[in-house]
């Protein structure tokens, strides 16, 4: 029950359920599940925050806070809902768009397609201007040729312009002159945005589809926000509302709107931040996060409480496996995004035996409709979830703390149909071989933001959320070789929480390509003190003033001739003599820790310079364990203390127990267990022990 | 044998491999030094069994992947029982190491469990230069193996972790630029290490006894679905004949004659025919032509199957010696991707007769490498890239505009690294209007890409094809548009071959034009979809005339729609007349005659400004 004065609410969009956190000055916590409603989100969010405030008897008045998670920006791009976009290039580059880096993402398909550029051939258009590679102008603007396309704009009803140009992270020149023509001569309503100011790099192709996103999405987030407030407004909430940007960082509703393509990942940086956060309290800053639903599983890490964050992205192919082997599916978007890995396992992805007579888990899933076949709402398919009852980890008579009953019958059934007969095998034990191919699927999702970064996996422990990811995550571990697993309380609305943790963020980058040994201390310095300025007045438009502010220096760097950069920290204040040889050394160390080699002898490009600005959010930081207990305290007495579970093999059936987390408190307890709560099922198989820490996380230990 | 086969133990040990292979493959991207390995990705990596046998590969080029077996057979061969722990071994001979062509290494690395060789990483990476004629080492002129650059036999590039510095300072004397060609060596050792070190936690984990047995059971696994699909396949046999055009000024076209027979659950592919071994860079040694031979049959399988070389079993060659398709020494081999492609062209060609419905129309043909060197800034440099990007039309689809070569996965360079990176200015990029083969489903387009030099002189080569033969078209779909080179394109430009017997060289300003065939169509154009046509007029790929002369669809230039009385009348008229009222070659010759204007761009590729745009409806 949230007490308190002063109060702060999280709100977490999903495809199935919004959930809302309220807590406390005094760190007491509120949940409220909700349906979504896809149709405008907003609904759900005011109406479940509502009833949210009725039931704890808050004053709306009391807020001093929204911290939004959203997958409205993802969803325009996946089901083509933007806005009617034009893009402007320079003359004889209008199909980079469309030509993308031409690569296939697959090895043996003739029937592959490619994903439609989100601007039409019709409406890209082509100005006579030409800059070299350092700024120069080598072709001056044709203005000429800016008004007719400007003509051809207005004919075609465009809601967005985008303008990117050849080189324009070196000059932003042409770009800015046309801009302001555009702007001139349309409607205010037209949404114009530049490469420059939302992607000042090197690259045309990344630059050009980032910058077409931010137009294609500008007009849907600007509505978005504006209904929202409106809803909140009307629900007597009048505080400020801050989005969760992709990077894992908040911003203001005015920010988001000049750079909306920055919160495209919204939703999946929520989890992610809260777990870095809650993790960091227990002691744990080297974690690999893992969070489970319905259709994927997600992986991202944590080192040294920082989250891994990548540049490397891309949105609208659906899944979306952290590899540059398989990118090449979706529309490149280039702004810093939590490096999270994605892979089609989830609860509802369907079991099937091969022609090879393999079993395979997903990518193919149920979904929520028709849903695993225990959902009895017509699926006939045996899924991941089905394979779980079977085993007896998920208890048919308490999901959602008993809100939905499940069908086991129907799980065997299917199970036994599609795999088990084919197979000629034992049901249970298919059951536990979905488990363990799952797993292997899911240890795949983990390998790519661990040891393709150089990184083992067994240095970390393993952090578990979502519905499914604290079922699963012991068999995930095993198979990693992770000796720990932590599972947060309401580890099924984790998202949710991880919103109220995250810091107001900015983040600000420019290009300054060539050698770095020809690049001059001051010309370093001048470029982060403009960056600095741009980043504390942005921090100031969100209400934090300059001494709140921590300002973090980085440089990407390559050796000459590599595609990729890697991103370097740069010490703060005025820059020393050395400073060149400092940031260069540190590439060369950071290079061999990621690829375990380096060149003393080549030369180094200096890439990107870049300032992220930052400011704990205000507000309780720390939630006591007892909030945090209480928080997801739904859980009903259980009539039964214990169940028949399987463990594979080398175990078979065991009585297992079942108990609630606060059951944990003050004890070990060795698996086989089961933990049931309010949103999620923990599972402890044998091997494995229990315990609970002072803030509420179940532990879980290999032996 | 003792221990069943676990469906699931099976699927955990396939992940585990592939995740191995693809780890090697981010691990040069991310390292590698030189734009044709890191941004082209012109390299392939591979994780073989105890026998040398490949058991999973990494999400790269194709055409190499059926390579790998020749090399490890070799190696294992040749060093059995002289291997220690921390060895690696290099090769690029294609006469005796196993190789394809000398810019391709081979680094490989014996992986040692408990003392013996378990397995192996491999991984090869086209270098940037290998030494010979021209800069970039792919003259097409070369006519002896000789001329072409530094061979280096099988011999290892690392003994028990210390280095070669022989094999190392000869590189390094022989390459027009050491430091791209070294950095990409280390990043293939780092990445063999990085291989390394993950199976030996599998073989840790699992046990030797374990692994051998999954790794035979792929191999088996894959066998048995490859047969399985073959035995679907009706049987016959099934002939096809395509060309490379020919070197130089005045081309001899170059045929390749395949024999394609299904008989139960094997295929014999029979290359007896095919075009003596030629004098020029673009024979193709044996690894080369199995490799694109298998893709092609690869590609003809609609489940997933392990990336285990047991699938190649069932798939027998006849390749005759002294073919182009099996050269002898001293051959010329370092621009012999084309003929990998025509490979794998005349084999999909062939089996377009036998399953239509799986077969798309010919793509774009290939990669075109163009090749520029010279001096800047008082050092050498070299650029090459591969231009790709058309698919041919598909028995339910269109092909697809801008999309890499399925044989040769690899990517475009971004116009901007290019011109930080080199003395070269790119002009333009993008499709070319009109281009591509009309059919019920249109083949995709051309692709421009044009350079300029920047500095005093460079030598420029230039490797590509398909200007009089062109990508087949299938089931009536017409075919693809020419490929041509245009140097200063203009009233006094210069059409340069497709295969020059001589390096041109350029002069500061000068600019050579390339312009990618277009890819080949299916099925009858006067079949295809009028709405289709309409959106590829309204997004400016096709040109109003031109769908009126090839699709017979009519359309209104006020409204910008289909006129449908005036459409059917049409295509009744040209389906009723003799010749269905089609010039087979008529979008060709119109093609053509507007190359021949050498315009600034391209009809169409730029909307040039002022242009009577058409009134749009609402």
């Amino acid at each position: 029950m949230a007490k308190g004065k002063t109060f702060r609410v999280g709100a977490d969009i999903g495809g199935t359920f919004t959930d809302i956190v309220l807590i406390g000055d005094d760190g007491s916590i509120a949940t409220k599940k909700v349906s979504s409603t896809p149709a405008d989100y907003g609904v759900a969010i005011a109406a479940g925050l509502a009833e949210l405030l009725k039931e704890t008897d808050v004053d709306p008045a009391a807020i001093e806070g929204v911290v939004h998670g959203t997958t409205v920006v993802t969803n325009a791009i996946i089901e083509q809902k933007g806005a009617k976009t034009a893009l402007i290039t320079t003359a004889g580059f209008r199909d980079v768009l469309e030509l993308r880096r031409i690569r296939i993402p697959e090895l043996y398909n003739f029937f592959y397609d490619k994903i439609p550029p989100l601007v039409r051939r019709q409406l890209r258009f082509e100005v006579d201007e030409r800059m070299g590679p350092r700024g120069d102008v080598k072709t001056p603007l044709d203005v000429k040729s800016v008004e007719a396309v400007i003509e051809r704009i207005r004919e075609a009803d465009i809601q967005a312009v985008a303008i990117c140009l050849l080189h324009s992270y070196s000059n932003p020149e042409h770009e800015r002159k046309i801009a302001e023509m555009v702007r001139a001569a349309l409607p205010s309503s037209v949404f114009v945005t530049c490469s420059a100011d939302v992607l000042p790099e090197i690259r045309e192709y990344e630059r050009t589809s980032t910058t077409v996103i931010n137009a294609y999405v500008g007009p849907v987030v600007a509505s978005y926000m504006s209904s929202l407030l409106g809803k909140l407004n009307a629900i007597g909430v009048g505080a400020p509302l801050r989005i969760m940007q992709s990077n894992g960082g908040v911003m203001g509703t005015d920010a988001v709107l000049e750079k909306p393509a920055s919160i495209v990942e919204s939703g999946p940086a929520a989890g992610v931040i809260g777990a870095a956060t809650s993790a960091a309290l227990g002691g744990y800053l080297n974690i690999i996060t893992l969070d489970m639903g319905g259709t994927t599983a997600k992986a991202s890490m944590v080192e040294n409480g920082a989250v891994a964050k990548t540049s490397e992205y891309e949105v609208g192919a659906g899944i979306n496996l952290s590899s540059q082997l398989t990118k090449g599916r979706g529309h490149a978007l280039k702004l810093p995004v939590i490096d999270v890995s994605e892979i089609g396992a989830g609860g509802g992805s369907i079991i099937q035996v091969g022609r090879d007579g393999r079993l395979q888990v997903g990518p193919q899933s149920a979904g929520a409709e028709p849903g695993p076949a225990c959902y009895d709402g017509g699926g006939e398919e045996p899924t991941l979830t089905d394979a779980l009852v079977l085993l007896g980890y998920i208890n048919p008579d308490y999901l959602v703390g008993g809100e939905m009953l499940l069908n086991a019958d129907k799980s065997r059934q299917a199970m036994q149909r599609a795999v088990a007969e084919p197979l000629g095998k034992d049901l249970i034990e298919v059951a536990h071989g979905a488990l363990v191919v799952a797993g292997a699927t899911m240890m795949r999702a983990v390998k790519a933001v661990t040891t393709y970064r150089g990184r083992d996996p067994r240095d970390f422990a393993l952090f578990a959320f979502g519905g499914n990811g604290p079922v699963v995550a012991a068999q995930v571990a095993d198979q990693l070789q992770i000796k720990q697993v932590i599972v947060p309380p309401n580890p099924g609305l984790f998202s949710a929480f991880g919103l109220l943790f995250s810091k107001i963020e900015h983040e600000f980058a420019r290009t300054l390509f060539r050698r770095a040994v020809e690049v001059d201390r001051r010309e370093i310095s001048d470029v982060y003190d403009q960056l600095e300025v741009q980043t504390l007045s942005a921090m100031k438009a969100d209400g934090y003033q300059s001494r709140e502010v921590t300002l973090v220096r980085q440089a990407d760097l390559r050796y000459s001739g590599q595609a990729y950069e890697l991103t370097v920290p740069v010490d703060g204040g005025p820059l020393g003599k050395t400073i060149v040889e400092d940031i260069v050394e540190a590439f060369g160390a950071e290079h061999q820790r990621t690829y375990g080699h380096r060149a003393e002898d080549d030369p180094v490009d200096l890439v990107n310079l870049r300032v992220v600005g930052s400011a704990p959010p205000r507000g309780p930081q720390n939630i006591s364990p007892a909030a945090a207990i209480a928080g997801h305290g739904r859980a009903q007495a259980r009539d039964k203390p214990t169940r028949m579970a399987n463990f594979g093999a080398a175990h078979g059936q065991l009585e297992t127990s079942v108990i609630s987390r606060k059951d944990l408190l003050g004890r070990h307890q060795d698996g086989p267990l089961i933990i049931e709560e309010y949103d999620a099922t923990i599972v402890v198989p044998p091997g494995w022990s229990s315990t609970l820490d002072e803030w509420g996380n179940v532990l879980m230990k290999s032996r | 044998m003792t221990e069943k086969i676990d469906p699931i133990t099976f699927e955990v040990i396939k992940n585990a491999l592939d995740a191995i292979a693809d780890e090697m493959a981010l691990v040069v991207m991310r390292s590698a030094h030189s734009a044709i390995c890191r941004d082209s990705l012109d390299y392939s990596t591979a994780v073989c069994d105890d026998q040398g046998r490949m058991v999973a590969q990494g999400l790269m080029t194709a055409l190499h992947m059926g390579s790998f077996p020749f090399a490890m057979r070799i190696l294992t061969e040749q060093y059995q029982g002289q291997m220690n722990p921390g060895d690696l071994f290099i090769t690029n001979d294609p006469y005796g190491g196993g190789g394809m062509h000398l810019p391709d290494i081979y680094v490989t690395q014996p992986i040692f469990f408990e003392g013996r060789v378990e397995g192996y990483a491999t991984t090869l990476v086209h270098a940037t230069d290998i030494g010979g004629i021209t800069p970039g080492s792919t003259a097409v002129h070369a006519t002896e193996i000789y001329q072409e650059g530094l061979r280096i036999p099988l011999v290892k590039f690392y003994d028990r972790g210390q280095v070669n510095d022989t094999i190392l300072k000869v590189i390094e004397k022989n390459v027009r630029v050491p430091k791209k060609v070294l950095g990409d060596l280390r990043a293939q050792v780092a990445a063999c290490h990085s291989a390394n070190k993950q199976m030996c936690q599998m073989f840790e984990k699992y046990g030797v006894p374990k692994m051998r047995l999954y790794f035979e059971e792929m191999h088996d696994c894959a066998e048995r679905v490859m047969r399985d699909e073959i035995r679907n396949l009706p049987d016959g046999s099934y002939r096809f004949t395509d060309f490379i055009d020919g070197f130089g000024e005045d081309p001899e076209p170059i045929p390749f004659r395949v024999k394609v027979t299904i008989k139960d659950d094997e295929v014999t592919v029979d290359w007896t025919g095919t075009s003596p071994q030629v004098k020029g860079a673009i024979n193709a040694p044996g690894p080369f032509v199995y490799s694109a031979t298998y893709l092609a049959l690869r590609c003809m399988v609609r489940s997933d199957i392990p990336n285990a070389e047991g699938y190649m079993r069932p798939i027998k060659l006849v390749v005759p010696p002294g073919t182009i398709v099996n050269p002898s020494l001293p051959a010329a081999a370092n621009a012999r991707g084309v003929t990998g492609f025509r490979v794998m062209d005349t084999v999909l060609g062939a089996l377009s007769k036998a399953v239509p419905e799986r077969v798309p129309a010919a793509g774009e043909g290939g990669a075109t490498n163009p090749s520029i060197g010279g001096m800047w800034k008082g050092e050498p440099f070299v650029f090459t890239e591969g231009i790709l990007g058309g698919w041919g039309g598909r028995p339910d689809r269109d092909g697809v505009d801008g999309l890499a070569n399925l044989a040769a996965n690899q990517t475009n360079q971004p116009v901007e690294f290019v011109e930080s990176d080199n003395p070269i200015e790119i002009v333009q990029y993008g499709l070319v209007n009109d281009s591509g083969g009309p059919g019920k489903f249109r083949g995709g387009m051309a692709i421009i890409r044009e350079w300029r030099l920047l500095v005093d002189e460079a030598v420029f080569t230039m490797r590509s094809d398909r200007r009089s033969h062109l990508p087949y078209g299938v089931e009536g779909g017409k075919s693809g548009t020419p490929s041509w080179n245009i140097l200063n394109p203009g009233p006094n430009q210069k059409i340069l071959p497709v295969l020059p017997q001589e390096s041109s060289v350029l002069k500061k300003g000068d600019s050579v034009r390339h312009i990618q065939p277009g890819a080949g169509g299916y099925g009858d154009p006067l079949m295809r979809d009028p709405q289709l046509v309409l959106e590829d007029v309204r997004d400016e790929k096709l040109g109003i005339d031109y769908v009126k002369r090839e699709y017979g669809v009519v359309i209104d230039q006020e409204k910008l729609n289909v006129d449908e009385a005036a459409t059917r009348r049409l295509r009744r008229r040209m389906a009723e007349s003799k010749d269905r009222g089609q010039d087979p070659e008529s979008h060709v010759r119109h093609f053509v005659r507007s190359l021949k204007l050498g315009r600034r761009y391209l009809p169409g590729s730029k909307t040039s400004p002022g242009k009577r745009s058409p009134k749009r409806t609402k």
